[in-house]
């Protein structure tokens, strides 16, 4: 155990004055040597083939080895403890910036468990209720939660490991409160893990973040280990256990009888694909009407998924359309039938607007776009295109229209001009910040313009990051 | 039952033991993790938040829940222990979980409450679970918590003590509300962690 700072994971380390203190003493001439092995090392790492064990173990002895010669040389031989810190979480950050897209998902595994959780996230959250998971009923708050939700949902807003982190912690933080406020009003013990945890579940479900699980392994693997201890350590190992939690959910983990269960998680899946009318004469079928029916759904279900349900959703899911091929299908239906027929129910549906209100974006207009935005979006639209087209190649159709446009016809709420608005972003992004082409500018650009490009992107993500850091001043626990 | 009385006789060990092990802090002021297990209403985060806020510093303010709090004890010798205390979920759908919690757990306490045949039953099973997944150098505590309900006893401090005995634990009975035994409790644990070598 080591780590002076570790405790206090909302510590001034990182707070954009560090990070820009950071960024100054590398331009400095006596930092060149620092410069020098940074970039070298970022070099050597990106021309080598993803392999997670090795990876994260070479990047935590390089930001060892690091700090160790930070500690002896100018720019920071005889700093405090506190600069030496920040200079250490200023490192980390730079360098993982620039190693994110590299290490990120890097692996098929990581990718696939991604989907999977986020589909068994997004079927669970549809009936999953608190006293399934024994929250008591002097703790519901659902209303407040959406507050905790939203904290997580900020994970992929940012690319370094204590940024992450940082928004797993707000999240519990904000559930704690909740929790503590509540025992108060009614005169409940303070609230423990037993209060705790079952929250921190029941709002992971609902914030279902995508790429939680590569989130997760990211942290564990880059964020420097002699940080992540004690109250971060905690809290990161309570959302792992929920991950494993809900990766492990049956009937009898949520109390529930198996087929009640079952029944719900395929109204779930029926549900998002807006095809709840003709499920309901399923129950008065014959066995074999049903399997077909079911099969028939599923496909339906994906192609719904792809077109307009699921913006965020993970992206190409080959295992399920080869499960799909591999069934008869007697009456496939084009991708345009599907979307016509699902888009004449969407409209009969009374509560239109709430059914798109996980996706923020679709009513959103250009202007309200931050440059956080833009990776989040752009990730999206490649999920999407990359399953719409797998999707229209599993059912041996051709594609009718261009993804975007089928995008547009989903939302004809949406001002026509939003997809082109979006493209600038895109592109504002690309000239904007450093990361997003990692391997050219590390061979031929200089560091010292790249810092100046990250200095650009950390002023954009700035307001958010203060704001937690304000709301760290009025509310940060005390250990003694 | 009486805290004293159950308590095992080695508070000599603290000042024999200061030189015999290695950890990682320095020798004079360790840092230990330590997890609380036990079904959900014995009382595990009330014991914790007695310790913590009962102790030292009466201003010392918890203003988020018991799930994580750290305390420093003082102890005679002039070491101090920084405890770093982890709750767990007891309730039973969250028990497969636990393991993410004890690893690398310095010290564990197990709570069971002493009116609750039942209770004190899983805290068996989290025994067995620590001895099959635990460091096999964790210091280990079973604790009796509710001791002030004494009318309705139901698991004797005897059978309790020989349970805690057979298995290489300490055994101390305690109540979070009255604060009966619980400095106690920790600062048991705290000298039986084993000592670095001085450097």
């Amino acid at each position: 155990m080591e780590g002076g700072g570790g405790g206090d994971a909302f510590g001034s380390a990182t707070a954009p004055l560090a990070w820009h203190d950071f960024l100054e003493r590398m331009r400095q001439p006596s930092a060149a040597e620092f410069v020098k092995s940074i970039k070298s090392f970022i070099v050597t790492f990106s021309n080598r083939a993803p392999d997670p064990e090795h990876d994260s173990v070479a990047v935590q002895e390089f930001l060892e080895n690091m700090e160790g010669a930070f500690r002896a040389h100018t720019p920071w031989a005889g700093s405090s403890e506190e600069e030496l810190e920040s200079a250490g979480e200023g490192l980390e950050k730079y360098v993982m910036t620039k190693l994110f897209n590299r290490v990120f998902a890097s692996v098929p595994e990581d990718v696939k468990s991604d989907e999977e959780l986020f589909e068994k996230m997004s079927l669970l959250q549809k009936f999953i209720q608190p006293e399934n998971l024994d929250i008591k009923p002097e703790y519901e708050n659902e209303t407040s939660w959406l507050l905790a939700q939203k904290e997580l949902q900020k994970i992929n807003m940012y690319k370094a490991p204590r940024d992450k982190l940082a928004c797993i912690l707000n999240c519990c933080k904000v559930i704690n409160n909740l929790l503590l406020n509540a025992s108060i009003v009614s005169n409940e013990n303070p609230p423990g893990a037993d209060e705790f945890l079952p929250v921190l579940i029941y709002v992971t479900i609902k914030a279902n973040p995508p790429q939680l699980h590569s989130n997760l392994l990211y942290i564990q693997r880059y964020r420097r280990q002699s940080r992540l201890v004690s109250e971060a350590q905690y809290f990161f190992t309570n959302i792992l256990s929920a991950e494993s939690f809900i990766w492990n959910i049956d009937a009898e983990s949520l109390s529930m009888d198996e087929r009640d269960f079952q029944k719900k998680m395929d109204l779930a899946r029926e549900h998002l694909l807006g095809l709840s009318a003709s499920s309901e004469n399923q129950d008065n079928q014959t066995n074999l009407d049903v399997r077909e029916q079911k099969s028939q759904a599923n496909q339906n279900s994906d192609v719904n998924l792809s077109s307009k349900d699921n913006l965020h959703g993970p992206g190409l899911d080959i295992r399920r359309d080869s499960d799909v091929s591999d069934k008869p299908v007697e009456r496939v239906q084009s991708i345009s039938d599907l979307e016509k027929k699902g888009a004449a129910e969407l409209l009969k549906e009374d509560d239109l607007y709430k059914k798109f209100q996980d996706y923020p974006f679709l009513f959103g207009r250009a202007g309200d776009l931050t440059v956080a935005d833009v990776e989040h979006l752009l990730n999206s639209y490649k999920q999407l295109v990359l399953k719409y087209a797998a999707l229209s190649q599993g059912m041996s159709v051709n594609l009718e229209t261009p993804p975007v446009q089928s995008m547009q016809t989903v939302s004809d709420l949406v001002e026509s001009e939003e997809p082109k608005n979006v493209k600038n972003a895109v592109n504002i992004n690309e000239s904007s910040e450093g990361s997003s082409k990692t391997y050219d500018d590390i061979k031929h650009g200089t560091l010292n313009s790249e810092v100046d490009n990250m200095t650009t992107q950390q002023t954009a993500v700035d307001p958010s990051y203060q704001k937690a850091q304000q709301d760290e001043a009025t509310d940060q626990p005390e250990h003694a | 039952m009486g805290c004293s009385s159950s308590l095992p006789a080695n508070n000599a060990g603290a000042v024999g033991n200061i030189n015999n092990e290695n950890s990682a802090t320095d020798s004079k002021n360790l840092r230990v993790k330590l997890v609380l297990l036990g079904d959900s209403g014995v009382g595990k985060s009330c014991i914790v938040l007695r310790f913590v806020r009962g102790q030292f510093d009466p201003t010392s303010k918890v203003t988020v829940g018991a799930s994580f709090l750290s305390q420093t004890l003082a102890l005679e010798d002039s070491t101090t222990v920084k405890f770093e205390i982890w709750d767990t979920a007891g309730q039973e759908r969250y028990a497969a979980l636990a393991p993410l919690y004890y690893r690398g757990a310095g010290a564990a306490i197990v709570v069971y409450d002493i009116t609750s045949p039942e209770l004190f039953n899983k805290a068996q099973y989290w025994v067995k679970e620590l001895q099959k997944h635990g460091s096999p150098d964790m210091i280990m505590a079973l604790v009796g918590n509710k001791a002030d309900l004494h009318d309705n006893r139901c698991v004797s401090s005897q059978d309790a003590k020989e349970y805690a005995d057979r298995n290489s634990m300490f055994f101390i009975e305690t109540s979070a509300k009255t604060a009966d035994n619980i400095n106690q409790l920790f600062e048991e644990i705290a000298k039986r962690l084993p000592r670095p070598a001085p450097s």
